[in-house]
């Protein structure tokens, strides 16, 4: 010890440290990150437990007298025929998830690593499944492409018949392709963008030329985001339920969604111990593959060695093969999404819509009015919006408090938070929406009976849908905010929640408010769960287009079509000039 | 101001199933007002200590007190949180809040103890003024230098009048130049405040510049606790010999004591004796280790004098030398071994003398685990 010691130190008037009151000898960042665990198992088990409970009662759960039984199984494939229907999914999903690749794959090669003309533009164009559902773009390739669609009747005109048939299982694992192939195309094209360009150079220098380069350096590279995103496209086209049922209905194609959708909705007396076999059944299924996915996730990031430096990847140069490049590229924007969507808008303003008399002829605005001239459509116009609203903020919120207790909080149980804010990705929309109608059955009456049917269900159902995106969404921001900060303020003085009101929530706040916009869009796209859910004053937009396109009303459900993509894309617009003035600021 | 005491720390680890103890029975008590520092490379776990007094992180045995306030006892269960503990700390990367301006980062710690907005502000003025950054009281952290950010942590870290100061490395993200400029004001500083402290650093410069004390850390251990000067005059063991400054080892066998005091050794490397000062009683036969600063040996021209007794000599060769400013480094060769010397003047022949003061040198038992990479460097491979 030195001088400094023996010397007397100087007036020091130290403060005493802050004072937390503790509950029941816990802190209340303990109670928090308990209640947090509570809600996100509560959102995830009430959908699930009846669910499970169901498929072992001989008669619906809520009566009584109940007897426990194996037999629910049994009738599911002597009876029901669930057999045929696991075969059509198997061939369905697996047709999507091939004609999806092939249409990515080379997409990725040709947006990322050639010099296309319009490279960028189309490479932003892979975007629109963000803003139009998949049922939204059902309804436009039954309209354009349909037996009875514009394109058919003009080349029936033309060459005498239609060489394809919509309604049938490549028909729809084609336009499903088409919805979920951007999905592969982001995987395809970060790896690429990712990759080593010396890997390139190297194989150059010993004189290979592009295409050369491109099937022996450059796809092998992408094996792994090819089998990840198969994965992701399998188990999404497994669990949609818009495309089965727009084509399949007709022609009596049954899958695993449009079966529980015939079973509990048509039937006259529904078997409720089949329909909760079904969705077992359904849910195994798809957990398994969601459970594929993580494995392979964490196995990919294994062998991906992510250099701090990044190079800019080499854009080869295909001399004229670039002009049948940017017509395969046109092809798919231009047939698969840019004709069908715009057909519909078109179609919304029409009144009689084929090439045998002008539409011209017939604008009207006829289709709108109808909408607008009943009470219960413009009611679900404003129950989506005033959903997606809600959700976006409910949800997101969740979804942050979720990812700090996950990852920033000494809780014990914190993965099992982060694991169940994940699950809702292996749970079907429409046994989502079962779930949660046996589980408001099932509950006491004072709760039961006060959210049964009202938009309260369907925030409740939508939402435990796009958590894991909004979880997806915040986890990454804060993993990026040094640990160090929380640290600080710990010792500075503040307690667990202080240290999130204070630092690490403030921090988080433009994270946040990109998660609302994620999980507003999702949500206002949404409408499976709401099959069941939805009571007479709950409908929303996706049901409501559904009960109109039964009724033959393809006109208004061109209208109510075309206002959802209007409602996201002002919505989307306006987020983002806010966001970005603020960040300005 | 109190005395910090840390008794029998252990702290453990786990990942996939597999436990790591990163804290093996750790005791040290820095007394009130002292510049403590813990040094150790990295993974030594003096990092760990540091969150275990700050209350980041939960010991899993033996206890933290400060003063007569018990901040941890594993035995007990007794575990205070890092927010009721009172202590000021500087991380690495300064953890400065980027949302908040400079006087937002110092206000955060008085608004949580319930100050008056005039207190607050006279504590701010105060400390940044300590820090020589009043006039940047509204700046944004990212509008400031890495010194500044600096001070402006260590002033966050002294506004609210802390029990315990903690420094975590904060001076490793500063380039060279500016390092050793704020070493002296960090110093000055808290002999100013007479604020106990403990500090860690994997810079034994920093670690002899600063302290009172050192604590050098191996592995989860400690390894030694002294002075700057006993630290590097007289380490306890070979690791700290080897991590503090630089150090020849030369393995050999004893052989036998020719005076109280000292011992005589027979080297390995090429058989010759040297003699040196010990305490320890080592018996004929043993193997030892003769371990000597580059700086403490002397080198020996042909015409230079002979050594009286006890002073010993061993021969070698001149491999090369090294010009590096202030003095040159030889590597000379003794029998298989490489042994470096300093000194102020160029190497001019090539067999010479290496001059060995049985005061300056060094002995421990048993044969030194060097690294082995280190071992193969310090070995001619012919």
């Amino acid at each position: 010890m030195t001088a400094t010691v023996t010397s007397p130190p100087p007036q020091r008037d130290e403060l005493k440290p802050p004072r937390y009151r503790t509950i029941a000898g816990a802190g209340r960042g303990t109670w928090i990150q308990y209640a947090v665990l509570g809600v996100v198992a509560l959102l995830v088990l009430a959908p699930v437990v009846p669910t499970l409970y169901q498929s072992f009662l001989d008669r619906p759960l809520y009566e009584a007298g109940g007897v426990f039984t194996l037999d629910t199984y049994v009738r599911l494939f002597t009876e029901a025929n669930f057999g045929q229907v696991a075969l059509n999914t198997v061939l369905f999903a697996g047709l999507t998830t091939v004609l999806a690749q092939l249409i990515a794959v080379p997409m990725a090669v040709l947006v990322v690593r050639t010099r296309l003309p319009l490279g960028r533009l189309a490479a932003g164009g892979m975007q629109w499944p963000f803003f139009i559902s998949s049922l939204i773009l059902g309804f436009g390739w039954i309209t354009m492409y349909g037996p009875a669609g514009f394109v058919s009747v003009w080349v029936r005109d033309l060459v005498g018949t239609v060489p394809w048939n919509l309604y049938s299982i490549p028909g729809m694992a084609i336009t499903e392709a088409v919805a979920l192939a951007p999905i592969a195309f982001v995987f395809c094209s970060n790896a690429l963008r990712q990759s080593d360009a010396s890997l390139e150079s190297a194989a150059q220098v010993c004189g290979a030329g592009p295409l050369r380069i491109l099937r022996s350096v450059v796809l092998p590279m992408l094996r792994p985001p090819i089998v990840y995103s198969s994965v992701l496209i399998a188990s999404m086209s497994i669990e949609t339920l818009s495309v089965p049922l727009l084509y399949g209905q007709p022609v009596g194609i049954d899958v695993f969604s449009t079966f529980l959708y015939t079973n509990g909705l048509q039937a006259i007396d529904p078997d409720y111990g089949v329909l909760g076999a079904a969705s077992v059944i359904i849910l195994l299924v798809t957990v398994l593959l969601v459970w594929v996915q993580v494995k392979l996730l964490r196995n990919a990031q294994r062998f991906v060695s992510v250099r701090g430096k990044a190079t800019r990847p080499r854009q080869f140069d295909l001399g004229r093969l670039r002009w049948a490049g940017i017509a395969f590229v046109a092809i798919y924007l231009v047939v698969g999404a840019l004709i069908p969507i715009g057909g519909l808008i078109f179609r919304s303003f029409t009144q009689v819509f084929t090439p045998l008399q002008s539409p011209f002829d017939t604008l009207s605005m006829a289709n709108y009015e109808r909408i607008f001239t009943y009470p219960a459509y413009i009611q679900s116009i404003w129950n989506s919006i005033l959903i997606a609203l809600i959700g976006a903020v409910l949800v997101s919120l969740l979804a942050m408090f979720a990812v700090v207790v996950a990852r920033r909080s000494p809780f014990r149980f914190g993965r099992l938070v982060e694991y169940l804010s994940l699950a809702p990705q292996a749970m079907p929309g429409i046994i989502v929406g079962i779930g949660y109608f046996w589980a408001l059955a099932y509950a006491p009456a004072s709760i039961g009976g006060l959210i049964q049917g009202t938009i309260w269900a369907l925030v409740i159902a939508f939402g435990l849908r796009a958590l894991p995106g909004a979880f997806g969404s915040i986890a990454p921001v804060v993993m990026q905010l040094g640990q160090e900060l929380d640290n600080a303020a710990r010792v500075s003085g503040a307690d667990w929640f202080k240290t999130f009101t204070r630092v690490l929530g403030r921090l988080l706040t433009p994270a946040l408010a990109g998660s609302m916009i994620l999980v507003f869009v999702t949500m206002i796209k949404e409408y499976s769960p709401a099959v069941f859910l939805a009571g007479a004053e709950s409908n929303v937009i996706g049901t409501t287009a559904l009960e109109l396109w039964v009724q033959g009303n393809t006109g208004s459900v061109a209208a109510l079509a075309t206002l959802q993509i209007a409602i996201t894309a002002v919505f989307v617009g306006i987020a983002n000039r806010l966001l970005k003035g603020r960040s300005h600021a | 101001m109190p005395e910090v005491a840390v008794r029998h720390l252990v702290k453990k680890f786990s990942s996939d199933n597999k436990v790591t103890t990163v804290l093996n029975d750790v005791s040290f008590t820095v007394a009130d007002g002292e510049f403590f520092t813990l040094l150790g490379p990295s993974g030594c776990g003096k990092s760990t200590t540091l969150a275990c007094v700050a209350g980041l992180e939960r010991p899993d045995g033996g206890s933290v007190a400060v003063g007569d306030a018990v901040f941890a006892d594993a035995e007990a269960g007794t575990f205070i949180p890092p927010e009721g503990r009172n202590l000021g700390m500087v991380f690495q990367s300064y953890a400065l809040w980027p949302h908040m301006t400079v006087a937002g980062n110092l206000a955060l710690p008085l608004k949580l103890r319930q100050l008056g907005k005039a207190q607050q502000r006279e504590r701010i003025d105060s400390a940044l003024d300590k820090v020589g950054l009043v006039h940047l009281r509204d700046r944004y952290p990212h509008q400031l230098s890495g010194g500044q950010q600096q001070r402006v942590a260590l002033a966050r870290a002294l506004a609210y009048s802390p029990s315990v100061l903690l420094l975590d490395e904060p001076l490793s993200n500063l380039d060279a130049k500016l390092r050793e400029q704020a070493r002296a004001w960090l110093k000055r500083l808290q002999a100013e405040t007479g604020i106990t402290t403990i500090y860690v650093t994997h810079d034994q410069h920093e670690a002899l510049a600063l302290s009172d004390r050192i604590a050098v850390m191996s592995e989860g251990n400690m390894a030694q606790v002294g002075t700057p000067t006993e630290i590097y005059e007289k380490p306890a063991a070979p690791e700290v010999a080897s991590f503090i400054g630089r150090c020849n080892f030369l393995p050999g066998v004893v052989q036998g004591a020719p005076a109280k005091g000292l011992l005589a050794v027979k080297l390995d490397c090429n058989g010759e004796n040297v003699t040196v000062q010990s305490g320890l009683d080592l018996p004929h036969g043993a193997k030892a280790t003769v371990a000597v600063r580059p700086e403490k040996l002397r080198i020996l021209r042909a015409d230079d004098e002979q050594p009286r007794h006890p002073h010993s000599v061993v021969h070698g060769r001149i491999l090369r030398t090294a010009y590096i400013g202030a003095r040159f480094e030889h590597e000379i060769a003794v029998g298989d071994l490489v042994l470096h010397a300093d000194s102020d003047t160029p190497g001019t022949t090539d067999e010479v003398g290496l001059l060995l003061d049985p005061a300056t040198c060094l002995i421990y038992p048993g044969e030194t685990a060097l690294p082995d990479e280190a071992a193969e460097l310090a070995t001619i491979t012919s």
